[in-house]
């Protein structure tokens, strides 16, 4: 199981993990900080995330490229080669990552970005209907 | 075959297509629903919600039963989907090759008009011919669970029924 760790402004990162307890009763898969609801100050959890991998591997998610949040885990992750970090977090990428059974390599994680872009949804145009037949063979 | 003949009222959503094809490993998907298969925006909808590379039918209870039942699909592990335990229960007795059946998510969202609902665990909630159809079904000789997600325990729907 890959460590993954999600981190946002406000309640995105256990918004997430809700999603993805109904969705595949893995939320506690996740380890999230929600920053800035309150005066904590989660660099340390952050910190705690990347001690606990032991030199694992591990992927963080942030919400925002170049947001604080986004800033403070590059500046814990510094030196790590063990951490991947993800920014512009959907759920469809928590997902395939949490849903992922082999280990995250560089090569997968860009695969698996690839296919889950935000994208404008349209009448699927392949329409045909599979005969039995086609459906059986 | 049918590798899990799964009832939930949603058909394929989330849980099912993102999870439960993988859990499974089936690369067929048939959704055995009587108005689904006359219906195109529907149809629409299962498709859009069906994983890349698995195949997806869309078919009348009774068509489903005969691609169940077809020779040729033996060797297919099928993950077949009906929106309700009635229409399950139809294809139960009238298909052989039945791994289990999973009776996920039924009646939560639906009209509550229609006279008393029974709660059978927290994701049924059945109304009397519902009821009737699910006693039936733990009455045949496959194996009948509720697992709404795979990391879930399943539960034996017969001891889920007691005393109702």
């Amino acid at each position: 199981m890959n460590k993954i760790l999600i981190a946002s402004h406000g309640h995105l990162a256990s918004g997430v993990q809700s999603s993805l307890e109904i969705l595949t009763g893995m939320g506690n898969k996740v380890t999230v900080i929600d920053a800035y609801v309150d005066d904590h100050d989660y660099v340390p959890d952050i910190k705690k995330f990347i001690d606990e991998l032991d030199g694992q591997t591990g992927i963080i998610f942030t919400d925002l490229f170049g947001g604080s949040v986004n800033q403070k885990v590059m500046l814990e992750v510094a030196d790590h080669e063990n951490v991947f970090v993800i920014t512009g977090t959907n759920l469809p990428i928590v997902l395939s990552v949490v849903l992922e059974g082999e280990e995250i390599t560089k090569a997968k994680l860009e695969e698996l970005i690839a296919a889950s872009q935000v994208q404008l949804v349209e009448e699927p145009k392949d329409d045909t209907d599979l005969s039995d037949d086609s459906f059986l063979e | 075959m049918i590798a899990q003949l799964r009832v939930d009222d949603r058909l394929i959503h989330g849980q099912v297509a993102l999870v439960w094809t993988k859990e499974l490993d089936t690369p067929g998907i048939v959704v055995a629903n009587d108005n689904a298969a006359s219906n195109e925006m529907v149809q629409m909808t299962l498709k859009m919600a069906t994983p890349t590379g698995k195949k997806l039918l869309i078919r009348s209870v009774d068509d489903a039963i005969k691609v169940f039942n077809n020779p040729k699909g033996k060797g297919m592990r099928m993950f077949a989907l009906t929106n309700n335990v009635t229409d399950a229960l139809k294809i139960a007795q009238n298909v052989s090759d039945i791994d289990g059946i999973n009776v996920a998510n039924v009646g939560r969202f639906a009209d509550k008009s229609e006279g008393e609902t029974h709660q059978v665990g927290s994701t049924l909630m059945l109304s009397d011919k519902e009821l009737a159809a699910l006693k039936e079904l733990t009455k045949l000789d496959i194996p009948v669970f509720q697992q709404v997600v795979p990391s879930n325990p399943k539960s034996s729907i017969a001891s889920m029924l007691k005393n109702k």
